[in-house]
């Protein structure tokens, strides 16, 4: 089809509790930023449209829980997913180790047809902290165990700040045209 | 505990205010988060398993992707527990769900309708769903979860509107049986024996329709058509403005007949509201049903059908006035045929006794009967609920728990509404609240008389693709 159709995106953001995931959204779609923590329950969903290419995309951001008692939500929240964002704090290794566990997790529960070629992004958020300083996850280090899982995307970003949260979501958009499946019945 | 949470985070989420509105027309810029778009009263949804928005009454469906996420999230929530949602209430709002495979419906609604009424409606915003793309589709969400099906239903908008906006005029849509528009006997024959004809030159099914009214019906043999895919079909092609341009031929999917095929529907208006549909399993039987038409038209043209039909849509259908009683109830001479003799007594409100419509439903021949909608209740606004309060008759009567019931008689500020089951037939009549409770019982008894007597011309026999 060669039309300018409109696409919608289901993009899934995943990552430890507290790496700021709903404080990108909420920069990415309001840009707005709150420095109280809500710990996000469940899960919590905003739309936002873009353009990229001449092509109009409507982003259905779901938002999910970081905590441990919410991830049994998963199969049914993973299910049709065109993107899967992974977060971390930059300044809490723990939060990187965690991403293996993040990614498999979202492979097993939503099982996508090529999960070789399954669009993920990395975002290494907080990096405006304490000025850098407290930061424990180098980029180098980062970005290698992205090339290692396929060369995924890797963004640095601040929340805060809203350095970079633009360019992330916009790659979203270009990995979904890249990866654009042919309607036909 | 996690349950009721998040329940609540979802609906008293806080709402980005930073989208101006732009109003324009009704499907407008409106998402969830707009006072309008909030207000409505009964709200459609469709969406993929994957929460990917399909179809809404109302707003632009990717304005409201946050929203048909929230819903997938419900279901697959439930759905993760080894459970199937139905039903939510929140305050005076009833959320109905209806999971069909990778299809998820949903209606959101404060009319205080049953849920089982609201998800007979679902079922078949489903249908029509089927009409235009057949259960094939199934497989293609099957194939690939992310699949967006909104651009397979482009142009369609206005046949989703139609059907609802039948839930609140059209009692087919409750009762699932089809009604005829009234024509003496040996005119519906007359049209019946010509659509027979084509019927043996290998039509599936051929139908001379005014509106949504059917004039006569014919199916090959074997082949039997549910009023519930007459109903479906017949709203594609009235709310479809193309066909009323052109002879049309376009692949259509009747669900109940068969949900995973296509047939081929030759469709032409003959008159303003009447049309021809002329139904195929080969999708290269276009000239061969052209040619069907143009016999059919010769024929029909020549024992003068058509202006039977403009006749009777004038003269109208039954009309309570009309019911023949006798001079103990009433001194007017009984006028027992339909859409005669009622200019006499058109000073009078209501039929006998306080009537004021009724609807007749034969259960061997899957059809109906109506009386025409006249004063008192001649605002939309009151036929509506008129309509309500038959369709939430009509739930509690076949209650499956502690149903079926034979008779109920419930009167409240706006009416005293009567129904009576019997295995041959269900009568509903909607009486003024006032109406006295034995003489309501033998008017009905009259009703059912009455329509009996004249069901020669209401009714569509013989010809009928029930009796194979």
């Amino acid at each position: 089809m060669a039309s300018r159709r409109r696409m919608l995106l289901k993009v899934i953001i995943l990552g430890d509790s507290g790496v700021g995931k709903t404080s990108l959204m909420n920069q990415y779609v309001n840009r707005k930023f709150s420095n109280q923590y809500k710990a996000t329950i469940g899960a919590d969903f905003l739309t936002k449209e873009i353009q990229f290419e001449d092509r109009l995309f409507t982003l259905q951001i779901w938002d999910t829980a970081g905590q441990e008692r919410f991830q049994s939500l998963g199969v049914a929240f993973y299910r049709g997913a065109d993107c899967c964002v992974l977060v971390y704090d930059v300044n809490v290794m723990k939060s990187f180790e965690n991403l293996n566990n993040w990614r498999e997790e979202f492979l097993i529960q939503a099982s996508p047809s090529d999960p070789e070629n399954f669009p993920f992004v990395v975002i290494g958020n907080k990096i405006d902290v304490d000025n850098g300083n407290s930061r424990v996850v180098s980029e180098k280090k980062a970005r290698a165990w992205c090339a290692s899982k396929g060369n995924i995307p890797y963004f640095e970003t601040s929340a805060k700040e809203g350095i970079n949260v633009e360019a992330a979501f916009q790659c979203i958009a270009k990995d979904a045209l890249k990866n654009e499946p042919e309607d036909e019945m | 505990m996690p349950k009721f949470q998040i329940l609540q985070r979802m609906t008293s989420r806080d709402r980005r205010d930073d989208e101006p509105e732009k109003g324009k027309g009704k499907k407008n810029d409106r998402d969830d988060a707009s006072v309008s778009w909030r207000k409505r009263k009964k709200h459609f949804f469709v969406l993929s398993h994957s929460g990917k928005p399909i179809y809404s009454r109302y707003g632009a469906e990717h304005k409201l992707a946050g929203f048909t996420a929230t819903l997938q999230a419900i279901i697959s929530y439930v759905e993760n527990g080894g459970d199937n949602i139905r039903f939510v209430r929140a305050g005076k709002h009833q959320v109905v769900f209806l999971v069909k495979g990778p299809i998820y419906l949903v209606c959101i609604s404060c009319t205080e309708e049953p849920d089982d009424a609201l998800r007979g409606q679902l079922e078949l915003l489903h249908g029509q769903m089927l009409v235009i793309l057949t259960k094939s589709i199934d497989r293609c969400f099957e194939k690939n979860k992310k699949f967006d099906m909104t651009p397979l239903l482009g142009g369609t908008e206005a046949v989703f509107s139609s059907l609802i906006h039948s839930f609140s005029w059209n009692p087919a849509t409750f009762l699932h049986a089809y009604t005829c528009l009234p024509l003496a006997f040996s005119t519906r024959q007359a049209a019946g024996a010509i659509l027979q004809d084509v019927v043996e030159s290998g039509v599936l099914f051929a139908m001379l329709m005014c509106k949504h009214k059917v004039v006569s019906l014919v199916g090959a043999q074997k082949a039997s058509l549910h009023p519930d895919d007459m109903l479906l079909l017949s709203n594609f092609i009235l709310s479809t403005k193309s066909f009323r341009t052109s002879e049309s031929f376009s692949p259509i999917c009747l669900p109940r007949y068969n949900p995973m095929a296509f047939l081929h529907a030759y469709v032409h208006y003959l008159e303003v509201d009447t049309y021809l549909v002329l139904l195929s399993i080969n999708s290269d039987d276009f000239y061969h049903l052209k040619d069907c038409r143009i016999q059919i038209e010769s024929v029909l043209a020549k024992s003068n059908v058509l202006g039977e039909v403009q006749k009777s849509v004038l003269d109208g259908g039954l009309h309570v006035e009309d019911v023949p009683v006798d001079s103990s109830l009433r001194s007017d001479s009984p006028s027992p045929h339909p859409g005669q003799g009622r200019a006499a007594i058109a000073s009078r409100i209501g039929g006998p006794a306080g009537l004021l419509h009724f609807i007749y439903r034969s259960i061997n021949l899957d059809q109906y009967v109506s009386s025409e909608l006249s004063s008192p209740l001649n605002s939309s606004r009151l036929q509506k609920e008129l309509y309500r309060a038959y369709q939430k008759l009509y739930v509690s009567m076949h209650d499956r728990q502690i149903g079926p019931h034979k008779t109920q008689f419930r009167r409240d500020e706006s009416y005293v509404l009567l129904c009576w089951i019997t295995p041959d037939f269900e009568l509903y009549a909607a009486f003024d609240p006032l109406a006295d409770k034995a003489l309501a019982i033998k008017i009905c008894n009259r009703v059912c008389q009455w329509v009996r007597d004249l069901e020669n011309e209401i009714f569509l026999f013989g010809g009928s693709p029930f009796s194979w």
